[in-house]
């Protein structure tokens, strides 16, 4: 009998994650289980052991690890309760979805004894089975053409996959392509950027496992066993790649002139033009939008290669993983009026500085103000932007502008000696080699001031700078005929995007979030998908480069090991099956399929959502895992401990909402004790039956939350609308059941939503 | 932008107004009449408390209690838009609603204190007012009715050089409710662009405060008037006529030591001081003494307005 199952519960401190919220003893004293451990942190090989030991001591036939969250070390535990099988085992989730969004402990120990017993019934249901391996396709999608990408692409293409590097301006190469020189903190030099990246940009064109896209986007993305089916915009550049040989006689005769985007808008370009010199592909791109059609291009090309006309190309590509590498951009300046950006030419960013001393820049290296002068004296102002508290500031460091100032700031001084220049910072952080560096810098005679200036301002021809001295206590005004602000990095609008359209995690900064921040750094909250470079967080370009090829391996093990499948799907009983073919016109996710007149199942495909067995007249097909029970038991065991007039709502989650529902613990918001989630294969198993025994015996309601990419939403909103006409037939409110879209990247919206039906069934609680 | 209502609105009384410049209040009204604005003033309300709050005469407890005590009679009265002409009481209700709303111990606390003194009626259940939904100041609305401005300006005040002081408890205490800018403040600038007068936009000391830091004024003059001062030199390196306030705190230290200052600094400054209101309210052709109140005034409003220009229809 499951009844009679001897279940172990390991509960976790966490090293106080857990345990400084969560009154552990008395956890243990209110439950009824064969055994019960507890140690500081589970997940260790120690922990392993006193699980093991456990097991073959108390004779254990089923496992209970009320610790983090089962995204985070479900396949850990899976392992540490062998001999059992890992199916034997189920985690409580009491860090993400407890101890790290409830701060009352009284109230958070009480549901982790409810989340723990609901963990206690359910895994009592549990069989023994046996995980599925599968094959995703090989092909990999690097979306972002800048450093990062370029790198990830490289390493996977000499590894033999084929990439396709997706990148949506008209030349790959990204920000470094711009900055100018780099500098090695160990050799004490700076060094020519493009001479570093023409290299690894000319391996690139040449590797044929590598297709370059560019002016590309991705507009739409879907996934379906294992693969992922991007849709691309590709917009027209009205020259043909194949046949210009840039020989720049378009670009003479054309007469419309615009601020050259690459070199921030400090030179003019045509409207037929070259991104940069070494830009790739190696053909001119026209700006539509400011061409005025005079056709005075098409006529000089020799090549012919300039057509007018042109629309934007879908393209469908199917891959097996995804390596987003969208990159930053930089601080809009007009939310720091004080700094006088938009009024005065000569407060520049160190962005442009590093056009303006770059030999291919608009004053070909030579430090000029916008009078044709050389300044005489260069303030440098940090952290604008960045660690800034005030209104539409980042409370984070971008961590890459102290060392570009100090590069910067050598520049300036090998170049212009008699140039004074002074840094106002907040804390030069010069980490490891860096270090060097700065001493290097200082010696250089570039000056240091503790400070953050409060105001630039116009006085005559020079600037005056506001700033207290920090470390003097004074104040004190400095003059200066360029300013150069060191501007923040913030998630690109492409990193925006393509978090949406690919639904991947996202912080609150809005970068992408990896699934750990701590031993995960590459993957994300989606499997197969990768993050790399400036899109993930700030970093400089050998941080962007190591990430890109840890990004790219990870991308090998996944093709090389094969995914591991959850065997919870649908199994045909080919005894009973007559292959109507019923199955396969109610299959949404096209899993079904006849192969050797039988009814084959994708298992990459399958989700296990149930809705073939209501089809099947002859009661062929079975969904392993005896979901129903779980469910039913879940309900029974989350609501065995509830109060006289507490609140009690349980919300079915799958597993994007259960991500979405994690994060909302790892961003550290709240919602009410009264919140309980149930992690369900998915949602569309949560029947009817479930909802009404839930509302009869405790719940006080229902959330059921579902991504609307998902191909059963409809289908599950529907049923919810049945479930809530046939509870008002029976009297009841069915206001108390609720379906809500749930989206990963959008978790602060997930925690609003617990919170306006928590007050909801409060209000009717009270009527 | 935040939504902001013409209508069910009280108009909350400051003392510093009342007191110092009354043709603040008249012009409001003035203005207020002119855009067909909906509003009543109440004299059962009482003070903010404001100046003896950041005095330290006022508990921020008491002074949440006398906030629940006027939010209750805007309510009484069906009007629960409260609409302040000073950014003090602004800054000041704003968050007395946010404290009685969020902080459940304060809130029980005050109540209790209603009932054991015979006032239950005056008790604030969670979430009677919400701080951006009804608490607002004069240019909140002004700005909601801009469009309406220009049908009502009489005269032409665009021959005048004018700049804008933005009070730092409108700009900088309740920032998610701020219209017009923050760190680049420029609400009075756009209701004034309304009149067809251009401002001169940004100036240095554009956002720094006037100097009163309440007691400041009298604990600290020295540092106080040397905040006043750097302002006062910046609008007088501009050449300004007139400086438009959004705050009687801001308009007191500028008009009334403006002559002081002065003598300090060893310069004359000409720049007259009006509110957001008063200056409306002349473009509208409101009278100088009965709607203006400019007898109230330290520098003579008549030392640069002088004569008055119809705008050409």
């Amino acid at each position: 009998m499951r009844d009679d199952l001897k279940v172990g519960v390991f509960l976790c401190e966490c090293g106080g994650n857990i345990s400084d919220t969560i009154d552990l003893d008395r956890v243990k004293s209110e439950l009824d289980v064969e055994f019960i451990g507890q140690f500081e942190n589970l997940c260790s090989l120690n922990g392993r052991k006193i699980i093991r030991d456990a097991i073959f001591d108390h004779d254990l036939d089923r496992v209970v690890v009320a610790a983090c969250s089962p995204i985070s070390h479900e396949k850990t535990f899976q392992d540490y309760v062998k001999p059992l099988n890992p199916y034997l085992m189920d985690m409580a989730n009491i860090r993400e979805q407890c101890s790290w969004v409830h701060s009352d402990k009284d109230l958070a120990t009480h549901k982790a004894i409810s989340l723990i017993n609901a963990s206690v019934e359910k895994v009592k249901q549990s069989d023994a089975v046996d995980p599925i391996y599968c094959q995703t396709p090989d092909e990999v999608a690097v979306i972002g053409g800048g450093i990062a990408g370029m790198n990830a692409a490289l390493s996977l293409a000499k590894q033999g996959t084929k990439v396709t590097l997706i990148e949506q301006s008209a030349s790959i190469g990204g920000h470094m392509a711009k900055i100018g020189k780099v500098f090695s903190p160990v050799k004490i030099a700076e060094e020519c950027g493009m001479c570093l990246l023409n290299p690894i940009l000319n391996e690139l064109v040449w590797n044929e496992n590598i297709t370059v896209l560019t002016n590309t986007k991705v507009i739409e993305a879907e996934r379906r066993a294992g693969t992922y089916n991007l849709i691309l915009e590709k917009s027209p550049r009205y020259v043909d790649t194949e046949k210009c040989i840039s020989c720049g006689k378009c670009s003479e005769v054309c007469e419309v002139e615009v601020p050259n985007d690459w070199n921030d808008n400090l030179s003019n370009r045509k409207a037929i033009y070259r991104p940069f010199g070494q830009s790739y592909p190696e053909a001119y791109v026209i700006d539509m939008e400011n061409c005025t059609k005079c056709s005075n291009c098409v006529k000089v090309c020799n090549m012919k290669a300039i057509r007018l006309r042109g629309k934007p190309e879908r393209i469908p590509l199917q891959v097996g993983s995804i390596i987003v590498a969208t990159g930053h951009k930089l601080f809009d300046m007009e939310k720091r009026p004080e700094y006088g950006y938009t009024r005065y030419d000569d407060v520049i960013t160190q962005s442009e500085l590093g056009r303006i001393t770059g030999v291919n820049g608009p004053t070909k290296g030579k430090l000029l103000k916008s009078n044709g002068e050389v300044p005489k004296r260069v303030v440098m102002i940090q952290c604008v932007g960045s660690r800034d508290e005030k209104p539409d500031g980042h409370r984070y460091c971008s961590k890459i502008c102290c060392t570009v100032a100090l590069k910067n700031a050598n520049i300036i001084k090998h170049k212009y000696p008699d140039t004074d220049v002074l840094i106002c910072y907040t804390d030069v952080r010069t980490p490891g080699m860096f270090e060097k560096y700065y001493k290097h810098t200082q010696e250089n005679e570039v000056r240091f001031l503790r400070g953050r200036p409060g105001e630039v301002v116009k006085k005559g021809d020079n600037f005056i700078v506001r700033t207290e001295d920090t470390l003097k206590g004074e104040f004190v005004e400095i003059e200066a005929d360029m300013v150069v602000l060191s501007t923040a990095m913030e998630p690109s609008k492409g990193t925006e995007e393509i978090a949406e359209i690919l639904n991947v995690g996202i912080t609150e900064d809005g970068f992408i979030k990896e699934s750990h921040p701590k031993i995960k750094p590459v993957a994300t909250d989606v499997q197969g998908i990768f993050v790399c470079g400036t899109a993930h967080e700030p970093k400089d370009i050998t941080d962007s480069i190591m990430q890109a090829t840890a990004a790219a391996s990870k991308v090998s093990e996944y093709n090389y090991g094969g995914v591991e499948i959850e065997p919870f799907i649908a199994e045909i009983n080919t005894e009973r099956c007559t292959v109507c073919g019923e199955c396969i016109e109610r299959c949404k996710y096209k899993s079904m399929s006849i192969q050797n007149d039988e009814i084959y199942i994708d298992p990459m495909s399958c989700t296990g959502c149930g809705k073939c067995l209501i089809g099947c007249k002859h009661r062929a097909i079975t969904v392993n895992g005896n979901i129903d029970e779980k469910i039913m038991s879940t309900i029974k065991g989350v609501l065995s401990n509830k109060m006289e007039g507490q609140r009690m709502i349980l919300v079915f989650l799958d597993n994007i909402g259960y991500t979405a529902a994690d994060n909302i613990g790892v961003n550290r918001l709240s919602y009410p004790e009264s919140i309980h989630i149930i992690k369900v294969i998915s949602v569309n198993r949560v029947r009817p039956k479930h909802i009404r025994y839930a509302l009869d015996n405790g719940a006080d309601g229902v959330f059921i939350g579902e991504f609307p990419g998902d191909l059963m939403y409809d289908e599950v909103e529907r049923k919810i609308q049945g479930v809530k006409n046939r509870i008002e037939e029976l009297g009841e409110d069915p206001e108390r059941v609720t379906f809500s879209k749930v989206y990963i990247p959008y978790f602060s919206g997930l925690a609003r939503k617990f919170r306006e039906f928590d007050s909801k069934i409060a209000e009717l609680d009270s009527e | 932008m935040k939504n902001v209502p013409t209508e069910d609105i009280l108009l909350f009384r400051s003392c510093l107004v009342s007191v110092e410049y009354p043709g603040v209040e008249a012009s409001t009204k003035f203005v207020f009449d002119k855009l067909g604005v909906d509003y009543e003033i109440s004299d059962k309300q009482t003070c903010c408390t404001g100046l003896g709050h950041y005095s330290d005469v006022f508990s921020q407890i008491d002074t949440t209690a006398i906030g629940a005590r006027n939010f209750r009679i805007a309510r009484e009265l069906k009007r629960p838009n409260l609409v302040m002409m000073c950014a003090t009481c602004y800054a000041i209700n704003k968050k007395s609603v946010k404290l009685l709303n969020k902080k459940d111990d304060l809130r029980n606390h005050i109540n209790e204190l209603f009932i054991n003194n015979g006032l239950e009626h005056l008790t604030y259940e969670k979430d009677d007012l919400k701080p951006t939904e009804n608490i607002f100041h004069v240019v909140d609305i002004l700005y909601a009715r801009k469009d309406e401005i220009k049908n009502h300006v009489k005269y032409d005040l665009s021959g005048y050089k004018i700049a804008t002081h933005h009070g730092c408890h409108y700009c900088k205490v309740h920032y998610e409710d701020t219209i017009g800018g923050v760190r680049d403040p420029n609400v009075m600038d756009e209701i004034i662009a309304e009149c067809g007068c251009k401002t001169i936009g940004w100036y240095d000391h554009k956002r720094a405060t006037c100097g009163t830091g309440f007691r400041q004024r009298y604990s600290n003059p020295n540092l106080s008037f040397t905040a006043t001062a750097d302002k006062m030199n910046a609008i007088d390196d501009e050449d300004v006529d007139i400086l438009v306030h959004l705050c009687p705190n801001c308009h007191i230290q500028f008009d009334r030591y403006q002559h002081l200052i002065a003598e300090r600094e060893g310069r004359n400054f000409r720049a007259v001081h009006l509110n957001i209101a008063q200056f409306l309210a002349i473009a509208m052709g409101g009278d100088f003494d009965k709607v203006i109140g400019v007898r109230a005034h330290t520098v003579p409003v008549d030392s640069v307005i002088k004569d008055l220009k119809e705008v050409e229809k």
